[in-house]
């Protein structure tokens, strides 16, 4: 039997689900974290079933007819697919709203059995709700729910009620789809009717000692959060304290213990291929692979650390609140405040980072949006930042924090431009969001994701990084004619060959060698690879721990065998940082945009400003340090001149069809 | 409508922690309307500005608290 959820966005939905499936999909504090519908099966021990119950997780709606993209699936869904029950989730300090849509549903001829959920927050809010008087008045069962709770949280109940009512005839107790629609306005009549049923319902079965609608914790708490000043230093002292933790002190340390358990496996491997396998074999499996996968796997601790702290700022409910202090901003450079939650979410990784653009609602904000939030440096291009300032910086926390001042800024610059390119930047749109209530956010969850993203970051370890580094190792030891290549005569393996071509291009970024620039394209692929590919094609294993390399082979080796000046590896890291992310997030990118032509736009654009930054910082660091120019300046330049010109043009397009425009409305 | 009536203020003029009556929304964007109106922010129903925070206006409908910009809540009028 099939069951779907559905309800109010941010009324527990999925935490729901997660408990009755035992999955673990991703939960936030803020409405709209679910963008698409998600099956799952019931665990048997809570229910009596003997055949399956699948469930389908669904985004929230606050009614049947779709204001976002995501609020069309529940709707399409429950309108089409004929579940056999629905389960309503309603936030029970909150019936008023969201029995509105509770009626609709209850309009379909389908089962539906209310989950009355997060009702531990109703004492707490001095509610006393009448449960058996609202199941009559609604013509349905009702089950107090805890999403949240453990044991005796409802859940067992709410499966009984759900296999109970299932082949039950649904009665409408307010039926608007009876009733004459002829127009908007009748629509709309019937539907102020249908508030009116809820409000009496409500009247009888709801018994409130405080009111909601006066001052309480939580504004005092918004007053200092969302201050039009304080707001922002806020912001930026809570997402560096993310960072510092994860990227500079409990992370790093976590990284050291965890290599030195990857070391040991590879002195163990070592000694088990000492003798009668060829020597070839023995550099793949060691090298290539080890090496290569080991140096990516050496950074987990650093990605856990890190995903660990933005679920518990995901679950306390911070995050509309950075929305509010940002929509100000964030409207001038035409985006919405709601732009910034994709940001955030993409510092841990853009993927979903990009869907949550979803929620927006105005196509041109939503798909500038998904266009710049690759931008934030995500968790998997945290072991290129981690390794370049372990070795050209001396772990030098400001490469890291320049990091993401830089991507913030290209954010703003990039916002910019594309609303000039549109046309629109004199057009405006509004701004609505349903503010949660605060949560003290859980350590289970948080740590529950957490595991979720290490094991799907070992996979992926363990699949396409390890598969892109034996075949980078393989590329690397034979030439064209299949021959092994001969030490000394490493630029005639078939990696050199192909990669030549494109190092010449990167020659004014201060970086035109091959081995670089072969990490560089398997980037593209995984951003864990760059670290990976530099692992194989330099042969070095600990990337982590640079004191110990220090002690085998001198304080810069690691430096001097990349052969690269500070101002040339910081290019590199702004040039993987800021060109197009891995394949997987293009991927996304293509869903949410919905349109080749801004995909099209959007690589190119961050294909230029990977260049440009790139030739920007290797060009006038090399100036700085040593006062001339560095190799390739007049062809970059030529290059980075062209970019920045046809930006200037399709700005200057853009702006004449505003100001055509505004003629038009005017 | 009583003519003598003190003229319709928008929620962005409006005192804080006073409930008002919804008078009339707006907005020539008939979408966003009938967005509102499924949270239950149409002509007759209450609302009240709770405050108003870096220039965006937290207000509480149905029990619940929406964080509306400027513009939303100059189209809303009481």
């Amino acid at each position: 039997m099939k069951v779907a959820l559905t309800g109010n966005p941010n009324s527990g939905k999925t935490t729901l689900f997660n408990a009755i499936t035992g999955r673990v999909e991703r939960v936030g504090n803020w409405p709209g974290v679910t963008i698409e519908k998600k099956e799952g099966v019931v665990k048997q021990r809570l229910h009596q079933e003997k055949n399956e119950i699948i469930v389908v997780d669904l985004p929230g709606a606050y009614s049947m007819s779709p204001f976002t993209s995501e609020e069309s699936i529940t709707s399409d869904f429950v309108k089409n697919e004929k579940p056999d029950v629905i389960i309503n989730i309603v936030d029970a300090a909150n019936l008023r709203r969201s029995l509105f849509f509770t009626t609709q549903l209850l309009e379909l001829g389908i089962p539906v059995v209310v989950a009355l959920n997060k009702s531990d927050l109703l004492k707490k809010k001095g509610i006393v709700l009448n449960v058996e008087l609202l199941a009559k008045r609604l013509g349905c069962p009702v089950v107090k729910t805890i999403a949240t709770g453990g044991s005796n949280s409802g859940l067992k109940e709410l499966m009984a009620a759900v296999v109970g009512a299932k082949g039950r005839q649904q009665t409408a107790p307010f039926n608007g789809a009876g009733m004459q629609l002829t127009d908007q306005e009748a629509e709309r009549a019937v539907d102020k009717k249908r508030f009116a049923f809820v409000d009496k319902i409500v009247d009888e079965v709801e018994e409130k000692k405080i009111s909601s609608n006066g001052q309480t914790k939580q504004d005092a708490v918004d007053k200092i959060l969302a201050h039009p000043w304080l707001g922002l230093p806020i912001f930026a002292l809570v997402m560096w304290t993310v960072f510092s933790i994860s990227q500079t002190h409990l992370g790093p340390f976590l990284a050291d213990v965890f290599v030195g358990w990857i070391d040991s496996f590879y002195v163990w491997a070592e000694g088990l291929l000492a003798a009668g396998v060829s020597p070839v074999l023995r550099a793949i499996l060691l090298d290539g692979i080890i090496g290569g996968v080991g140096a990516v796997v050496g950074f987990l601790p650093l990605i856990m650390v890190l995903f660990f702290l933005l679920a518990l700022l995901e679950d306390c409910g911070y995050m509309t609140r950075v929305a509010v202090v940002m929509d100000r901003f964030f409207k001038r450079i035409g985006l919405s405040g709601k732009s910034i939650i994709p940001m955030i979410i993409g510092t841990g990784c853009a993927i979903p980072g990009v869907m949550a653009a979803r929620t927006i609602k105005n196509e041109r904000q939503r798909r500038t949006t998904v266009m710049l939030t690759p931008f934030m440096p995500c968790g998997a291009k945290l072991p290129v930042i981690a390794l370049f300032s372990g070795v050209f910086f001396n772990h030098a926390a400001w490469v890291g924090t320049l990091m993401y001042f830089v991507g913030i800024a290209i954010i703003v610059i990039g916002a910019l431009i594309v609303v000039r390119i549109t046309g629109e930047k004199n057009v405006r749109s509004v701004f609505i969001l349903e503010l949660p209530d605060y949560k003290f956010p859980s350590i289970k969850r948080a740590a529950v994701s957490m595991f979720a993203k290490a094991k799907a970051f070992i996979i992926k370890a363990g699949t396409i990084i390890l598969l892109c580094n034996a075949v980078v190792q393989i590329m690397q030891t034979f030439n064209w004619q299949f021959q092994v290549v001969a030490e000394g005569a490493e630029h005639t393996s078939i990696l050199a060959g192909i990669a030549s071509p494109f190092a010449l291009l990167l020659i004014p970024l201060g970086f035109g060698t091959w081995q670089l620039a072969a990490a560089a394209i398997t980037g593209f692929i995984a951003k864990e690879n760059v670290v990976g590919t530099l692992a194989v094609v330099y042969s070095i294993t600990n990337f982590i721990d640079v004191e110990e390399f220090a002690l085998v082979g001198g304080a810069t080796t690691v430096a001097e065998v990349m052969g690269l000046t500070s101002a040339a590896a910081l290019a590199y890291l702004m040039f993987n940082l800021f060109t197009p992310p891995c394949f997987a997030a293009i991927g996304a990118m293509n869903a949410e945009m919905e349109n080749k032509k801004w995909l099209a736009s959007a690589l190119l654009f961050q294909l230029s400003t990977g260049y440009v930054m790139a030739f920007i910082t290797y060009q006038s660091g090399t100036f700085l340090t040593t006062g001339a120019p560095g190799t390739g300046f007049l062809p970059g330049l030529i290059v980075v001149a062209a970019i920045i010109g046809t930006m200037a043009y399709l700005v200057r397009k853009g702006n004449q069809k505003a100001a055509k425009k505004l003629v038009l409305t005017v | 409508m009583k003519r003598n009536e003190k003229a319709a203020a928008s929620l962005a003029e409006v005192q804080l922690n006073r409930e008002y009556v919804i008078h009339e929304v707006r907005t020539n964007d008939e979408e966003l309307k009938n967005f509102l109106f499924t949270l239950g922010c149409y002509e007759g129903e209450k609302v009240t500005l709770l405050s108003v925070l870096s220039g965006n206006y937290i207000i509480s409908v149905k029990d619940a608290r929406y964080c509306v910009d400027k513009e939303l809540a100059e189209a809303i009028i009481v």
